[in-house]
């Protein structure tokens, strides 16, 4: 499905400035990413909006072994039993397909994903512009690869945007996975499963804010730092990307 | 929630804004925090902590089980948090669920490290009994009695306090003949063995109110928050884990700023911790 994929990495200075710890490290524990990829090099992203045709916006993201269907319905009018708000709502719900894993049905571990994504999303809506109204963002991952919720939450912002929804920007999302001294960028399954810490940034990246970070693992603060940058400076390129998905439908 | 007037919102705004907080504490300050351990005694371990008018017990069970296949050498642990409707009429029916299921994977993240186990504050291997077969379930619940904000931190802490008065029983195990017999174990009710509590950390949250970041806000302040910022730090000053809570977006730099507070904060509370466990464990002991 992906004829000409758009890859995105951090900036070259960047890399040239982990390249000599890198070289280092690699002395101590030489390994390569099943993949082929440099630690530091994204899977390459695909994505496209106009998914599915009932949905008021939707999109259609695949980085690499992840696949992931996002489609928003609303502004449309909240349930009666909600209490009158002059703010609109944010419904999120997250799910994978029976056989998105390789063992059927393991999907049901997310069960935080749905309030993840919620919070990922609602500081870079602008709920003002549709009050007493809900939108709802329903996510389904048909094949889990590593990574799913940042690219669960890049492809919602994506769904939003094509829906026409009001945001302050753009929100893009990136997971490291940490192993002994090495960084990864954005881990495969596989390195997910064997991770000795991981941590994910969800970002606006034109106002420069985070939305959603979460840190598992045992860090020290330089190194958080160090994964923070990383993240920030791909989260930008896809930004990027997926801005040029969106001008590409309007053009 | 929390019904305040404009004025009310403004005082709780301009007093944080001039560090002197609405009960008086400034904004790195914790309540008053008060330690009872051993409170059910049908557990394992327990451990009651009051953080102002916040109250929340955790109890934690220890089962046997059968480790998982994909790892043989480590045991189980699971962490549930209740949000009982006598702490707030939200609770009821399935209100709770959504907070109590955020509080949950907040602290497993906070106490259970990376996948690898690194980090970690409960070491996975050292409950295992026999490699493969047996070893011990840590069932750790959580129940909100009273809540009047900073429930993670209440909880981390009276986690903290419950593992460090959790003694799991000595079990003596007899292999069987074949490798392919399940073992005879045979759990002594009289000898104990004592958790290793080194590793386990505390989590402080910084609350952002306005331009400003607090520790350990009250329920008024936690409705004014902007957004906040849960680091867990153990003793050596390691992050274990971070959670955001909260809408709106924060500069990357804030995060480092808070995650640097935050470091600091928690060397004060682990010892104020520590010597609160002492105290209890010799009131228990009396």
């Amino acid at each position: 499905m992906a004829t000409n994929p758009a890859t995105y990495s951090p900036s070259q200075s960047l890399e040239r400035r982990q390249q000599q710890q890198r070289r280092k490290i690699f002395l101590q524990a030489d390994w390569t990413r099943t993949d082929g990829r440099s630690f530091h090099q994204c899977r390459p992203a695909f994505m496209r909006t106009g998914a599915s045709n009932a949905a008021s916006g939707s999109a259609y993201a695949e980085f690499g072994g992840t696949k992931v269907i996002v489609s928003v319905f609303g502004p449309r009018e909240s349930k009666k039993a909600m209490m009158y708000s002059d703010t609109g709502r944010l419904n999120c719900n997250v799910s994978y397909t029976t056989f998105s894993t390789p063992t059927r049905g393991q999907g049901s571990d997310h069960k935080e994903y749905s309030s993840m994504l919620h919070k990922a999303l609602e500081g870079a809506i602008i709920l003002e512009t549709f009050p007493k109204t809900t939108v709802d963002v329903f996510a389904l991952v048909l094949e889990s690869g590593g990574s799913d919720l940042p690219v669960i939450i890049s492809c919602a912002s994506l769904a939003l945007a094509d829906a026409g929804i009001m945001m302050y920007d753009l929100v893009s999302s990136v997971s490291v996975s940490c192993f002994g001294n090495n960084l990864v960028i954005d881990p495969t399954a596989e390195e997910e499963a064997c991770q000795d810490g991981s941590l994910m940034i969800a970002c606006m990246p034109a106002r420069y804010e985070v939305t959603q970070l979460t840190l598992t693992g045992e860090w020290s603060t330089a190194k958080i730092n160090e994964a923070m940058e990383l993240c920030l400076d791909a989260c930008l390129k896809l930004a990027n990307i997926m801005r040029s998905c969106l001008k590409e439908i309007a053009s | 929630m929390v019904g305040l007037s404009t004025g009310e919102k403004h005082f709780i705004h301009g007093g944080i804004a001039q560090d002197l907080r609405s009960d008086g504490r400034k904004r790195l300050h914790f309540r008053p925090i008060s330690v009872e351990t051993g409170v059910i005694p049908q557990a394992n371990g327990s451990a009651r902590v009051r953080l102002g008018a916040t109250d929340v017990i955790v109890s934690i069970k220890a089962e046997l089980g059968k480790p998982n296949s994909f790892q043989p050498d480590k045991g189980k642990v699971a962490i549930f948090i209740d949000c009982s409707p006598t702490a707030a009429p939200e609770f009821e029916g399935r209100g709770g669920e959504e907070l109590s299921s955020e509080l949950s994977v907040a602290l497993e993240r906070c106490f259970l490290g990376g996948k690898t186990g690194t980090g970690a504050g409960i070491d996975l291997s050292s409950l295992i009994v026999v490699e493969g077969k047996v070893c011990w379930d840590l069932y750790i619940d959580g129940l909100v009695i009273s809540s009047d904000g900073n429930l993670l931190d209440a909880l981390a802490a009276a986690i903290k306090v419950a593992l460090s008065n959790t003694g799991i029983p000595k079990v003596n195990v007899d292999l069987g003949a074949s490798p392919d017999d399940q073992p005879e174990v045979d759990v002594s009710d009289e000898e104990f063995l004592q958790f290793d509590t080194s590793g386990v950390p505390v989590v402080v949250t910084l609350t952002k109110v306005g331009r400003h970041y607090i520790v350990d806000a009250t329920l008024e302040e936690e409705s004014q928050m902007s957004s906040a910022v849960s680091v867990s730090v153990n003793r050596h000053g390691h992050i274990c884990g971070l959670t955001k809570r909260g809408g709106a977006g924060l500069d990357p730099s804030v995060i480092l700023d808070m995650i640097s507070v935050a470091k600091h904060v928690s060397q004060n509370l682990i010892s104020v911790l520590d010597s609160e466990i002492a105290a209890a464990e010799a009131n228990a002991d009396e």
